[in-house]
């Protein structure tokens, strides 16, 4: 209970600290929203329209900082996100609805077959150990993960839809198509998305595979292993059910909270490939100095991570009757 | 709590393979070394792991290049007067930009900003990781309970967003401001793990016995404890090298570093703005994103066979002694 | 235009007026767009065309009755990097204007930039200044109805100017800063009075303000943020579908011009960054664009005979000189010395691929604005690319060339500037390159600070910076370029946000050449008054113009007709120009 407890602070603490450098950030910076704006018209507009447009967005108020603090941290756990200056008159909320879903759907799936793929590859390494298998793919992908994803998708782009017109090179979708439950329509999605999916899962699969590897070493070595050896159970069993769920179990943290960082989306990759998801509405919030989307975006990728390590802890006390004594 | 936020790959900026779960096997097994054994044990791996070889040799021949592009390069990285566009040649081994630099000398002169991005922003992250990871360690307490949340708050916070909504308000300054931001967001990893470590040092025998000697507290953590964790440093130094190279360059990519630098990622900057796979001058782009990757994979290499001589489990084949694990949450208070 | 841009097309503002939705107003006569229709099912069927009395449309094209008969067919497909859409269509909102502001929405008169401000009458059939050109009267059409069916009428037009009144932040161009009221006089005129005469505000009035209909915008509770997502407007087209990704307008079938438009259906897709929207262009998918395309010959030129481009200039880039803030720039040797020393050929050529053109000292731009140029004068003052000249007119100035070739103040302090410039306007940013390098050759030091958008802004606004990389707006003659770089009362003191003249130029004489301005409708006295403005700038160097920033324009002759060419040009060609946009699609027909 204890734990549970002072999981739960350490969520709101630092819930509070994302929400606070939030706070401050913005306000760290010269000019606003709406002088940004004035700008985009090239100084045309009046003084008095500039003012109209500080209300119109809800910069321009006199309170006092303190009292902003207080009515910010009402207004971002209430939902009350206000309006987006780059899709303006658009809300904030209509703009993350529309981006969360291709970023869930495409580093959602990713991160699972990522996880998949580098776990079994290092249950079967550790157990081959300095096999061919083992002697070849965990160094090849523990180096391609210290490659810039940019770089790998630059070089997918230039293979699949430069060279040989095989992929489309950018986008969520194909211009024009109407989003329907029609086999085109998915199809359509799915071919979108299979340069960006493989550039993640490339460079994200090492993490994985050397997490479990060095988990599969440890847990090999233990009694219950050796006890399965001696009593002459069959290889495959040993190695997925006595060892290779053992060392599962701590990898499953790590895969809880990438789950968590699914929101913040591959950033990079959703750059160079133009996915619309949430990683590049950041990107374009950031860059159109979108202050209320950019606070929002962190805010929320902040809030995810925090949930699933949250979530995690429960899982783990649960789980992990250890947890519970200290 | 959480242990080694294994950066999960969704979120940018793969930090550090490095170290992951092994870091509690590591510091058991660092326990037992005396200062110098771990830097000894480094030099040996250098010699005796084809990988760390691989990247050491990597790292060596940038670092040469950082110091005299002046001598490698045949030309200037800025001056636009060659024809634009051309294909690589004796004369332009990599071709040159749209606007006529010759890409082989912006990749040249680039090496010196992008290693010391790197090394520099990995330093003061280490630095900031000794102090604040050793400090909660031996002073524990409230002490260690403010740092420990702080730096686990740290740890939580999706460190590229953070980075690119940090490096879009302060507005491109520059080289110093990307080292500021990823010295901000990168110190928590590295203050997490020597933290843990100094726990786990703090009633070891010989630091008892400094203590008994009557010596002061901070020559027991400088002459006494932080010898013992050298190779920990070190393992983070390196983790923090590659994320910054990375995040550096994915940085300078989407236009928020100052692009006027000669850098790698300055590089990538202006091909990219150009379409430069687009038109016909591929290497634009591929070269310096080449560079990153070896630069990055050089560092990774480093780190991995570094992990396999500082954690015995690993290297052995037949373990001579059981290893209890456990990951994740092992929260010592 | 800004060339490249970062993510897809959001920084991407500039030249182009509108790159990205926000930046809408960017440029020149490039903002707002407005178009609006709604699509009820129940009007679209019905009726084939009604021709009521409406075609008085002095239009260009008028429509024959075999045009009439065959109706409008086919799809038109727009390919541009934007970003997605927000399916709102209001045309006072910089994000949807240029959607909807032309299409959809239209104005009283259209004014093309491209031939000296020559109007055409839309909504409103004439105009008459009167009471020394403080008083305009528009003399309204009849029989154009709204797309839902009830008639447009004066009421509308003078809903829609006291709207402006109401809500400031939807009057863009300061129109109510002359205007003092708008009425209804009878039943088809709308009398607007100045506080004083206000000529060149003709242009904002009657071609950039698009005029609603009371019966739905008199209910909405605030214009400002109101989304408007089906448009009713008085223009050729409706929105029939839109989603993020896609915007597809169809033909309003009861438009009132007869026999317009001709073409069916226009979809407009979201792209996300300029590949795959080059790569759509070039494969036939579309037919018109404004982008940048690295390589024109192989992606677009070459790829079919009937594949064409024109980028014609509509405004200055120069180097605004802040001669308030640093004493040896207020020198004018230095000013000059300058402006020799800029290879202005060789930084359009290099930093703008060629594809935009160098300025001239005098600052119209050319050839757009050839008749106004005062040739002799400025072949009289120079100003040709010349460095020797350069350094010489600095030796003669008492200035010193060091033993490193960097010439020192007689006080000893070195010519080191800092220009100011938008880091996402990356062709800027190139430009800067060479120009540092041409700058160095004779003695200057010439530093870059690439800042990001308000922090640019900001900087340029309140004066804090000694040189900076600028445009100004432009209109339908060089006065407006000329009023915003120069007008002394638009300026602010260091520290104060100016509205324009962003390097405070203060010169009486120059106010009341352009106050004088104003208040003629005579173009002999307007072109000599043009011309003493060139003076002003050939002497006077406040701004050094360097490149004359284009409008983008990708089109294909393959299968369609009637685009605005050098040879006819009607109006802006590219599709963000608004309302320009709804001019090109009701000239276009297919072949």
């Amino acid at each position: 209970m204890q734990y549970l407890l002072r999981r739960l602070g350490f969520f709101v603490a630092t819930l509070w600290v994302a929400l606070t450098i939030n706070f401050v950030l913005p306000r760290l910076m010269p000019g606003n929203p709406a002088e940004a704006m004035m700008a985009r018209f090239h100084g045309k507009l009046s003084g008095q329209a500039l003012s109209a447009m500080e209300v119109a967005f809800g910069v321009k108020t006199r309170s006092s900082p303190v009292a902003q603090y207080f009515s910010y941290l009402g207004d971002s756990l209430t939902g009350h996100w206000g309006t987006s200056i780059t899709f303006f008159p658009s809300s904030v909320r209509s703009v993350v609805d529309g981006a969360l879903p291709w970023t869930l759907g495409l580093v959602g799936i990713t991160t699972i077959i990522a996880f998949v793929i580098g776990t079994l590859i290092g249950i079967v390494g550790a157990w081959h150990r300095g096999g061919w298998l083992d002697g070849i793919l965990p160094p090849v992908f523990i180096i391609l993960s210290a490659f810039p994803y940019f770089f790998i998708g630059m070089l997918a782009i230039l293979a699949f839809s430069i060279k040989v017109h095989l992929l489309p090179q950018g986008g969520g979708i194909t211009n024009g198509a109407m989003p329907s439950l029609s086999w085109n329509f998915i199809g359509d999605v799915l071919a979108h998305s299979v340069l960006p999916g493989v550039t993640i899962v490339v460079t994200s699969i090492g993490g994985w595979i050397l997490t479990m590897r060095n988990n599969m070493i440890t847990t090999l070595s233990e009694e219950h292993v050796r006890m399965a050896r001696a009593k002459g159970l069959s290889s495959w069993r040993i190695m997925l059910d006595y060892a290779g769920r053992n060392a599962l179990l701590p990898n499953l943290t790590g895969f809880g909270m990438a789950l968590g960082f699914v929101v913040s989306g591959a950033i990079l990759v959703e750059y160079v490939f133009s996915y619309p998801g949430v990683g590049y509405t950041l990107l374009q919030a950031v860059l159109n100095e979108d202050y209320p989307l950019m606070q929002v975006l962190f805010l929320l990728i902040t809030v995810a991570v925090l949930v699933a390590v949250l979530l995690v802890d429960i899982i783990t006390l649960v789980l992990d009757p250890r947890t519970r004594g200290t | 709590m959480l242990t080694a936020p294994h950066d999960p790959p969704g979120a940018k900026a793969p930090r550090a393979v490095v170290s992951l779960s092994s870091t509690e096997l590591r510091g058991r097994a660092i326990t037992r070394k005396r200062r110098g054994r771990a830097l000894t044990s480094f030099g040996r791996t250098l010699v005796g792991s084809k990988k760390a070889l691989a990247g050491a040799t990597i790292l060596f021949i940038m670092v040469v290049v950082a110091i005299i592009p002046n001598v490698l390069a045949p030309y200037s990285p800025s001056a636009e007067v060659f024809p634009p566009g051309l294909g690589p040649s004796g004369a332009h081994l990599l071709g040159t930009t749209s606007y006529g630099q010759d890409i082989f000398s912006q990749l040249i002169w680039g090496t010196r900003v992008s290693l010391v991005i790197a090394v520099v922003a990995g330093l003061i992250s280490t630095f900031l990781s000794v102090i604040i990871g050793v400090s909660a360690a031996y002073l524990g307490g409230v002490l260690d309970g403010i740092l420990s949340l702080l730096t686990d708050s740290f740890l939580v916070i999706p460190a590229f967003p953070l980075v690119v909504v940090i490096a879009a308000y302060s507005n491109g300054g520059g080289t110093p401001i990307i080292i500021a931001v990823l010295v901000v967001t990168g110190w928590s990893f590295g203050a997490r793990q020597l933290r843990a470590q100094g726990l786990s040092l703090r009633n070891r025998d010989f630091l008892a016995a400094a203590q008994l000697r009557g010596e002061r507290r901070l020559r027991i953590i400088v002459f006494e404890m932080l010898p013992s964790m050298t190779s920990l440093i070190v393992a983070n130094f390196l983790g923090a090298a590659v994320y910054s190279v990375l995040t550096a360059a994915g940085l300078e990519f989407i236009g928020l570093g100052n692009v006027n630098t000669e850098s790698w990622g300055t590089m990538l900057y202006w091909a990219q703005n150009n379409q430069a796979l687009t038109a016909g001058i591929p290497l634009w782009a591929l070269a310096p994103g080449l560079a990153i990757a070896l630069l990055g994979g050089a560092f990774a290499l480093l780190n991995y066979a570094f992990d396999e001589v500082s954690n015995p489990a690993l290297r052995h084949v037949v373990l001579t002694r059981p290893h209890r694990h456990r990951i994740g949450r092992q929260r010592a208070s | 235009m800004k060339i490249n841009r970062l993510i897809g097309a959001a920084l991407v503002t500039g030249v182009i007026a509108v790159a990205s939705p926000m930046l809408a107003g960017a440029s020149g006569s490039a903002h707002r767009a407005t178009d609006a229709h709604r699509a009820t099912d129940a009007h679209r069927a019905t009726d084939a065309h009604r021709a009521t009395d409406a075609h008085r449309a002095t239009d260009a094209h008028r429509a024959t009755d075999a045009h009439r008969a065959s109706g409008p067919k086919g799809t038109l497909t727009i390919s541009n990097a934007e970003f997605l859409w927000t399916c709102g269509f209001s045309p006072y909102n910089a994000s949807s204007a240029l959607l909807a502001f032309g299409p959809t929405y239209q104005s009283l008169m259209f004014i093309n930039t491209m031939q000296n401000g020559k109007v055409t009458p839309w909504l409103a059939t004439s105009y008459a200044w009167s009471n020394q050109n403080k008083t305009l009267t528009f003399t309204i059409r009849n029989g154009v109805r709204w797309n839902d069916g009830t008639p447009f009428t004066a009421a509308d037009v003078v809903f829609t100017f006291n709207l402006l009144k109401k809500y400031p932040a939807l009057d863009f161009n300061s129109i109510w800063t002359v205007l003092s009221s708008v009425a209804r006089l009878g039943r088809n005129k709308v009398v607007m009075t100045f506080k004083s005469p206000s000529v060149p505000y003709f242009y904002y009035i009657a071609d950039q303000v698009p005029i609603l209909p009371q019966h739905v915008w008199s209910k909405v509770s605030n214009p400002v943020t109101f989304k408007d997502t089906s448009p009713v407007g008085t223009g050729p087209y409706l929105v029939k579908n839109c989603t993020p990704h896609n915007v597809e307008y169809v033909a309003n079938s009861k438009y009132w011009q007869p026999g317009l438009p001709k073409i069916k259906t226009i979809e407009y897709p979201a792209f996300t960054s300029n590949p795959p929207a080059n790569t759509l262009l070039s494969t036939g998918g579309a037919q018109w664009g404004f982008q940048f395309m690295p390589n024109l010959k192989a992606e677009w030129t070459s790829k079919n005979p009937g594949n064409k481009y024109w980028f014609p200039p509509v405004v200055n880039v120069s180097v605004f000189v802040n001669q308030k803030k640093d004493p040896v720039l207020a020198n004018v040797a230095v000013r000059k010395a300058i402006s020799y020393a800029i290879d202005r050929a060789r930084v359009a050529a290099i930093g703008e691929y060629g594809y935009e053109l160098p300025a001239n000292q005098a600052g119209v731009v050319t050839p757009t604005f050839n008749s106004w140029l005062d040739k002799t004068q400025l072949a009289k003052a120079g100003y040709r690319y010349d460095p020797a000249k350069a350094v010489q007119i600095l030796k003669r100035a008492g200035f010193k060339r060091g033993s490193t070739g960097r010439f020192k103040t007689p006080q000893g302090k070195p010519l080191a500037f800092t220009i100011i410039s938008q880091s996402a306007y990356t062709d800027w940013v190139a430009d800067l390159q060479v120009m540092s390098q041409e700058l160095s050759k004779v003695g200057i030091q010439l530093t870059a600070d690439n800042l990001a958008g308000s922090a640019y802004e900001s900087d340029l606004f309140t004066g804090n910076y000694q040189l900076a990389l600028a445009e100004e707006t432009g209109g339908p003659t060089p006065y407006y370029e000329y009023r915003q770089m120069l007008y002394g009362p638009a300026s602010a003191p260091i520290g104060k946000a100016a509205a324009t003249n962003w390097e405070r130029y203060q010169s009486t004489a120059t106010d009341n050449l352009l106050k004088r301005y104003a208040t003629t409708t005579s173009t002999s006295i307007q072109h000599s008054i043009i011309d003493k403005l060139q003076e002003v700038l050939l002497k006077d160097l406040p701004v050094i113009p360097v490149i004359e920033q284009a409008d983008w324009d990708e089109y294909s002759t393959t299968s369609l007709t009637g685009w605005p060419t050098p040879r006819n040009p009607y109006a802006q060609p590219a599709p963000q120009v608004v309302p320009d946009f709804g001019i090109v699609l009701l000239h276009l027909r297919w072949k």
